[in-house]
C-alpha cells in the first residue's frame, strides 16, 4: 500500500444512515485514539474533526446504510477515492434494522404512514440497503457496534498491508468458551447459532438470549434454526420477524425461499 | 495405593489448608449447571455435581489466551496465564480425558503451554453418580486408576480417599490428624456395596466395539447428510468434549508500537473455515464431511490406534447439541436404530 | 443573493448542517437539515414483541442509546404493569449517569471546547490543554465503564430488560464505581469552573420555553411521570403531545416540534434553568455562584449546564452505590399483560425523550418517539436566525457562519435521532419570485394589504391590494377589513397568507423580498403592523403558512405620493401576481 509524503496512511472515516454507534465507538477508543490519529493520516472524520477533506484515500471506513439517493452518489465518490473500502458495523455489512422491510412496497407504504405525502426536497429516499449492494467492498467489519478491541486489531492489520483476521464461525463458539449453558435448550428463543461471532456471546452472560445484532455468519444454517425454533413452539411470523430484525438482507434469500410455506 | 479415610466434616477444614498452598479450583453453580471456577468461598463448592458445562480441559489450554507477545525485538513466550493450582471435584470421565490430551499434547511435538500448566496443577478427583446422559461405563471411563494425585470417593458418612501420587500424600500431610488411616471391614463393604449399586444405576450403554466397523460400512450411508443438514455448524459438540484439542492462533497486533500478541483459541473440526487452505480451497465444505471427520476420530481412528475411544462417556454432548447431534443418537443409527432426534425430525423441504 | 451555509456539521454525532439564506441584508431562510436517510424505527416496530423493541428501540442512537433503553423499558412497564424493586431502579440511575457523564465530558471537552480556544479539534487542542484533554477522556472512560458494567457492553448493551436485568453488576464492581466517582470530584470542580467561567457571547440572546422531566419528591433528577415547563405549568407524560405536536418539515427526516406554536428548548440548560434550584451538595454551591438570568436567555450556556450536571453526576453515584450494596439481586419481573398502553419519559444527555407504545395481543401495535433534537430544531432556527440577523445589521457578515456553528453545537444535536445530508440550492436573483411561484403552486394565496395610503411609500401595500382586487384577484384584503371583520384564516391554513407591505430592510429603495412571517419579530423586527398579526390568536399552523411580501420604502411622509422606485417594484410584483 502506498503511503503519502508524510509516510501515512490517508483515511477517511464516514457515517451513512445508522446510529453512529461505529464512529462513537472508534471514539470510544479513548486510550488508544491519540495512536490512531498518529498512525494515520485522517482525512476525514465528522464526528471527531472540523478541517476535513474529500481527497484520494488509502482506507475508507463506512458505516449506515444507503438510504437516500445522495448516499448512493456518496457511496460512489468514497469508492472512487479508496484504495479499500471497510464496511463497519451491522449496517454498512448487513443493512441493519432499518433494511428489515424485506419487501419494496411494504417499505413504500411504511415511509407513507411516517411522513404522508410530503414531498422530501432535500434527497430522495431509497429503501435501505448494505453499501455492497452499490460499492465493491474490500472487507467487512460487522458489529452493532463494531467491537473495541477487533476494530483496532482489523485496522492494524490494514495499515501493516494484511487483510483482517476476524472470527468466521457462530456467537455459539465464544459462547461455550464462556461457559454458557445453552439457552436454545432452554427453549428460549436464541439467534446464537446463525448470528457471527466477535461480541464475546455477552447477552447470553447476561442469561439473555442472542438477538442476532451482528448479522448472519457466512455458513448460518436459517433452515434448521428455523425449525427448531417452530417445533419450540414459536409461531412462523415471529421467528421470520426475529430473524430480520437486524440483517433484513442478510436473510431475504432465504426469505425468499420461505414463501411457499405455511404456518 | 494407600488408601485412607476422611470423615465428612473434615472435607472443608482440608480444602481450607491445602488453598493456602495454591489456586483452588472446584465445580459451583452455574444457572442450573456447574463450572469449575477458583474458589475464594469454600461454601459455594458443589459435592454432588454431575458434568460441568465445559470440561476441566479450560484450565490447561484455557479457550483463548496469549501464547506470544510480539515486539519490534522479536517473539517471548507468555505463560502468564499458568498459575499453582489446586483442581478438587473431577469425575472419574474428565480424568480420562485429560489422559487421552495428555497422549496428544505429548506426542513428538511437544506442547509447552499445556505440559506447563498440567505440571503446575494437582488433581483431586472425586466419585460421582450417573444421570440420564452419562454413559462412562460403555467407555470403562467410570473407574480411574491413574492420573490424580488424591481421589476422594462420596460414602456419605465419609470419603474413601486414594493417594496417587507422593505430592497428593504431602497434601495429607499438611494436617495428618483430619485423617484416619485404619480401614475397618465395615468400610470396605460400604465401598462394595457403592460400587455394584452405582453400576447399576448407569442407565444405557452403547456398544462401542461394533463402533469402528459401522463407520468403515457407513461412510458412505444418506445418515451423514440428514445430520449435516440439521447441524448449526456450532462447534458446541468440540468445545464442550475432554478430549478434543483443535485450536487455531490469530495475531493481535496493536498501534503506535505497543506489544502485540499472538492468540490461541479453541478450534473445532465441525467449523467451516478449520479445513479451508491457503487460496481459500476447503476439503470439507460441506457440514456432512465434517462431522464424519468427528465422528471418524472419536469412534474409528483413535481405537484403531489406542485400543479406546476418545470419548470418554461424560455425556456433555448429548446435553448440549441443541439439534440432538451426538454420540448416543449417532452411535444409536449406526448400529441401526431409529433415534428420538431432532436431526431426525427435521425436513430441510419444509422450510425451502 | 448569498447562502452560508454549513453543510457538513463536524464534531456533532451524526451528520447535519445548518443553512442560512441571505437576501441583501435580510436573512431569508435559516434551515437546520439532519441529512440521514429515514430508517422508519418507529414502523420498525410494529408486530413485533416488546421484548424485540426494546432491543431494536435503542438502536436509534447510539449515543443516547441508555436512554432509549430506559424510556422503551418504562413506557413498557408502564404498559404492561410491571413493578421493579427499588434494586432495579437504582442500576438503571447508575446506567444512565453513566451516559451523561460520557456524553457531557465528550461534548463539552471534545465537541465544544475547541471553538472557544480556537482549535479545530480536541486532538489539536491536547498541546495546550493537555491535561483537560487527557483526564476528560479518562472521565469519559468512566461514563462508559459505568454502562458497560450495568448495560453490558459500551453501545447498544441487552443486560436491562422489561422487568430487571439479566445479571447485576458484583459488589466488588459497584463498590470500584463508587471509590473511582469520588477520585474523579477535583477535577469535575475543575470542569465546572472552566465552563462556569468561559466568556458566552451574548448573541443570540432571547427568551425561550424550557421543558424537562419533573423528577418526583422535588429532587433533581433525569427521569419522572410528568413534564415541567419553564412556564411553571406542569403535563402528564400521557398528555406529552400537549407540549410536542410533531409534525414533518420537507427540509429534513427529523420530525418537528413546537409547544403551543412556539419552538422550545430541552436539554441540560433546561433541567438547570427549571430543576437548578432543587440542586443539593457542591453543585447547589456552584449553581448558587454561576447562575445568573443570562442562562434563560442564551442557548451557549447549555455547555455550563452540562458541566454542572456532570458535578451532580458525581455527587450521586456514590449514594446509589451505597443503597444498592445494601440491597440483594431481584430476580426478573415476569408479566402475563397481553395488552396495553404505556409512555416512558426520560432525560437524554441532550434533552426530554419520549417513548410511547401501544400493545395488543402481546404484538406491539403503536409507537411514538419523540427524540431531544427534533424539539429543539425549531429553536436551533430560530435563534441561528436572530444571530444571523443580528450579524447581518452589524456588518459583521463573516461571523455568522461560525456562530450559527456555535450555536448549534451547544445544542449537543444528536442527529444520528433521525438523521443525514441537506440540499443545498442557489437561488435565483430575484429570489422573491421564485418563492412567490412555489406558494402559488402549493395552493391558492390570500393577500391582506398593509398600511396607510397618503403616507408616501408606506401605501405600496394598500395600493397593491387594491389593484389586485381591481384586476378580479379573489381573497384580497385590506389590513382595516381584516380589523374590522373576522376573517377565517385559521380554517384555511392550507392557504399560503402573504402580507404586502412596506418593510425597513436597510436595502435599496424598490427591493422585494419574500420571505416567512415568524421571521419577523422582537428586536429584529422589520415591520411593527405586522407584530399584533403575530401575536393576536393566530394558530399554529396558520402562522407556519404565513409569509411577508416586503417592498423596500424610499421615505415615508405623510401627504407624499409613492416614490417611483417603489411603484416600479409595484408593478413587478402586481405583475407576478397576476400571471
Amino acid at each position: 500500500m502506498t503511503k503519502n509524503n508524510n509516510n501515512k496512511l490517508k483515511i477517511g472515516i464516514y457515517e451513512l444512515t445508522g446510529c453512529a454507534g461505529d464512529a462513537l465507538l472508534i471514539l470510544d477508543c479513548e486510550k488508544e485514539l491519540v495512536d490512531i490519529f498518529q498512525a494515520a493520516d485522517i482525512q476525514s472524520f465528522l464526528m471527531a474533526k472540523s478541517d476535513n477533506i474529500d481527497g484520494e484515500l488509502d482506507i475508507a471506513l463506512v458505516e449506515g446504510s444507503v438510504s437516500t439517493e445522495k448516499e448512493k452518489k456518496e457511496i460512489l465518490d468514497i469508492r472512487k477515492r479508496a484504495k479499500t473500502v471497510v464496511a463497519i458495523g451491522i449496517c454498512a455489512c448487513f443493512g441493519g434494522i432499518q433494511a428489515a422491510f424485506l419487501d419494496e412496497k411494504e417499505w413504500e407504504a411504511n415511509f407513507k404512514e411516517v411522513y404522508g405525502n410530503i414531498k422530501m426536497k432535500h434527497t430522495k429516499p431509497v429503501q435501505s440497503k448494505p453499501i455492497d449492494e452499490y460499492i465493491k467492498v474490500d472487507y467487512y467489519l460487522p458489529g452493532c457496534p463494531i467491537d473495541k478491541e477487533q476494530f483496532l486489531s482489523t485496522l492494524n492489520r490494514i495499515l501493516r498491508g494484511n487483510p483482517p483476521e476476524l472470527y468466521r464461525f457462530s456467537v455459539c463458539v465464544e459462547c461455550k468458551w464462556n461457559e454458557n449453558d445453552c439457552l436454545l435448550n432452554k427453549d428460549i428463543p436464541c439467534l446464537g447459532p446463525i448470528t457471527r461471532a466477535g461480541c464475546g456471546s455477552i447477552c447470553i452472560n447476561h442469561n439473555l438470549p442472542c438477538v442476532g445484532c451482528w448479522g448472519p455468519v457466512e455458513e448460518a444454517n436459517i433452515a434448521s434454526e428455523f425449525q427448531l425454533l417452530r417445533e419450540k413452539g414459536f409461531d412462523h411470523d415471529f421467528i421470520k420477524k426475529k430473524m430480520a430484525n437486524f440483517s433484513g438482507t442478510g436473510m431475504a434469500d432465504f426469505f425468499g425461499k420461505l414463501k411457499g410455506e405455511k404456518g | 495405593m494407600r488408601i485412607i479415610k476422611l470423615k465428612k466434616d473434615n472435607l472443608f477444614p482440608f480444602l481450607e489448608i491445602i488453598s493456602e498452598e495454591a489456586d483452588l479450583w472446584a465445580p459451583v453453580k452455574k444457572g442450573d449447571k456447574h463450572a469449575f471456577t477458583i474458589i475464594d468461598d469454600l461454601s459455594k463448592i458443589e459435592l454432588e455435581t454431575t458434568r460441568t458445562i465445559i470440561p476441566p480441559k479450560k484450565i490447561f489450554t484455557p479457550p483463548t489466551f496469549s501464547m506470544f507477545s510480539i515486539s519490534d525485538k522479536g517473539y517471548k513466550e507468555d505463560f502468564s496465564h499458568i498459575t499453582k493450582k489446586i483442581l478438587f471435584g473431577i469425575h472419574p470421565c474428565d480424568i480420562h480425558g485429560l489422559l487421552t490430551l495428555d497422549s496428544f499434547f505429548k506426542q513428538a511435538y511437544l506442547d509447552p503451554y499445556y505440559l506447563e500448566a498440567r505440571k503446575n496443577t494437582l488433581i483431586l478427583g472425586l466419585s460421582c453418580w450417573p444421570d440420564e446422559y452419562c454413559f462412562a461405563k460403555s467407555t470403562h471411563t467410570h473407574v480411574i486408576e491413574e492420573g490424580f494425585d488424591l481421589f476422594f470417593t462420596d460414602l456419605k458418612d465419609f470419603f474413601l480417599v486414594w493417594i496417587g501420587s507422593s505430592q497428593g500424600d504431602d497434601l495429607i500431610r499438611l494436617k495428618p490428624e483430619l485423617f484416619d488411616e485404619g480401614l475397618k471391614d465395615q468400610d470396605i463393604q460400604t465401598y462394595i456395596n457403592w460400587q455394584a449399586e452405582r453400576d447399576n444405576a448407569y442407565k444405557w450403554n452403547i456398544k462401542f466395539i461394533a463402533l469402528p466397523d459401522l463407520m468403515e460400512l457407513k461412510y458412505r450411508d444418506p445418515l451423514w447428510e440428514k445430520l449435516g443438514d440439521a447441524c448449526l455448524a456450532c462447534g458446541s459438540c468440540s468445545n464442550v468434549c475432554p478430549t478434543c484439542n483443535c485450536y487455531n492462533i490469530m495475531d493481535k497486533q496493536f498501534l503506535g508500537g505497543k506489544d502485540g500478541k499472538i492468540i490461541r483459541h479453541w478450534d473445532a473440526c465441525t467449523l467451516e473455515e478449520y479445513s479451508e487452505v491457503a487460496g481459500g480451497e476447503n476439503f470439507r465444505k460441506k457440514r456432512s464431511d465434517r462431522l464424519k471427520l468427528w465422528y471418524t476420530h472419536k469412534l474409528q481412528a483413535y481405537i484403531s490406534k489406542y485400543g479406546k475411544p476418545s470419548c470418554v462417556g461424560c455425556g456433555r454432548c448429548i446435553a448440549t447439541c441443541p439439534v440432538d447431534i451426538n454420540v448416543r443418537t449417532v452411535g444409536q443409527a449406526l448400529l441401526g436404530e431409529k433415534p428420538d432426534a431432532f436431526w431426525a425430525r427435521f425436513n430441510k423441504e419444509v422450510t425451502k | 443573493m448569498k447562502k452560508i451555509s454549513v453543510e457538513h456539521l463536524a464534531r456533532v454525532e451524526g451528520s447535519g448542517g445548518i443553512s442560512a439564506t441571505i437576501d441583501g441584508k435580510v436573512v431569508t431562510n435559516v434551515k437546520f437539515v439532519v441529512n440521514e436517510g429515514p430508517r422508519l424505527v418507529e414502523r420498525l416496530t410494529l408486530g413485533k414483541t416488546p421484548e424485540e423493541d426494546v432491543n431494536i428501540v435503542p438502536r436509534i442512537c447510539a449515543i443516547c442509546t441508555i436512554s432509549h433503553k430506559y424510556a422503551i423499558l418504562r413506557a413498557m412497564e408502564n404498559a404492561l404493569s410491571v413493578k421493579v424493586s427499588s434494586k432495579v431502579s437504582l442500576l438503571r440511575e447508575l446506567m444512565h449517569m453513566g451516559e451523561m457523564i460520557e456524553s457531557h465530558s465528550l461534548h463539552i471537552y471534545y465537541l465544544a471546547l475547541p471553538d472557544y480556544v480556537g482549535f479545530p479539534s480536541a486532538i489539536a487542542m491536547a498541546s495546550k490543554f493537555d491535561l483537560e484533554v487527557r483526564i476528560a477522556l479518562e472521565m469519559k472512560e468512566f461514563g462508559n465503564h459505568i454502562m458497560k458494567t450495568a448495560s453490558g457492553r459500551y453501545i447498544h448493551g441487552e443486560n436491562p430488560v422489561i422487568g430487571g436485568f439479566g445479571k447485576f453488576p458484583s459488589d466488588e464492581e459497584l463498590a470500584w464505581i463508587k471509590s473511582r466517582a469520588i477520585q474523579f470530584m477535583p477535577f469535575v470542580m475543575k470542569t465546572v469552573r472552566l465552563f462556569c467561567e468561559l466568556d458566552y457571547p451574548d448573541c443570540p440572546e432571547e427568551d425561550t420555553v424550557y421543558a424537562c422531566c419533573n423528577p418526583d419528591k422535588n429532587t433533581y433528577g433525569f427521569v419522572g411521570d410528568e413534564i415541567l415547563l419553564s412556564t411553571g405549568k406542569t403535563i402528564k407524560k400521557e398528555d406529552y403531545k400537549n407540549l410536542t405536536n410533531e409534525f414533518v418539515v420537507s427540509h429534513s427526516y427529523a420530525k418537528r416540534s413546537l409547544y403551543k406554536g412556539k419552538p422550545y428548548s430541552v436539554g441540560a440548560l433546561a433541567r438547570v434553568n427549571n430543576l437548578g434550584d432543587r440542586l443539593k451538595g457542591e453543585a447547589r454551591k456552584m449553581y448558587q455562584r454561576y447562575f445568573n438570568r443570562r442562562w434563560k436567555r442564551n442557548p451557549l450556556f447549555n455547555n455550563a449546564a452540562q458541566a454542572l450536571e456532570l458535578l451532580y453526576a458525581f455527587e450521586r453515584i456514590p449514594s446509589i452505590v451505597d443503597k444498592m450494596l445494601k440491597l440483594s439481586d431481584p430476580p426478573l419481573v415476569t408479566y402475563t399483560k397481553k395488552d396495553g398502553r404505556g409512555t416512558g419519559i426520560v432525560e437524554a444527555p441532550r434533552g426530554l425523550l419520549i417513548h410511547s407504545y401501544e400493545i395488543s395481543g402481546g404484538l406491539v401495535s403503536y409507537t411514538d418517539i419523540i427524540t431531544p433534537t427534533a424539539q429543539n430544531a425549531e429553536d436551533i432556527e430560530r435563534y441561528c436566525l436572530i444571530a444571523a440577523q443580528k450579524f447581518l445589521y452589524r456588518g459583521e457578515e463573516d461571523k455568522i457562519r461560525d456562530r450559527m456553528e456555535l450555536v448549534v453545537r451547544a445544542y449537543d444535536p444528536c442527529i444520528s435521532c433521525s438523521a443525514h445530508m441537506a440540499e443545498v440550492r442557489n437561488a435565483p436573483p430575484e429570489d422573491w419570485k421564485v418563492r412567490l411561484a412555489k406558494l402559488k403552486e402549493r395552493n391558492l394565496p390570500i393577500f391582506i394589504g398593509v398600511g396607510e395610503r397618503d403616507r408616501s411609500d408606506d401605501a405600496v401595500g394598500i395600493e397593491l391590494a387594491l389593484k389586485l382586487k381591481k384586476h378580479g384577484v379573489k381573497d384580497v384584503w385590506l389590513e382595516s377589513e381584516v380589523r374590522e371583520r373576522e376573517v377565517p384564516w385559521n380554517k384555511a391554513s392550507h392557504r399560503p397568507l402573504v402580507f404586502l407591505d412596506a418593510v425597513d430592510f436597510r436595502e435599496k429603495s424598490g427591493k422585494v423580498i419574500l420571505l416567512p412571517l415568524h421571521y419577523i419579530f422582537s428586536d429584529s423586527a422589520l415591520s411593527h403592523r405586522l407584530l399584533p398579526f403575530i401575536s393576536n390568536g393566530m394558530s399554529y399552523e396558520r402562522l407556519k403558512n404565513s409569509f411577508v411580501l416586503g417592498i423596500q420604502p424610499e421615505s415615508i411622509e405623510e401627504g407624499r405620493k409613492i416614490s417611483s422606485p417603489v411603484r416600479q417594484a409595484l408593478l413587478k410584483v402586481l405583475d407576478q401576481i397576476i400571471n
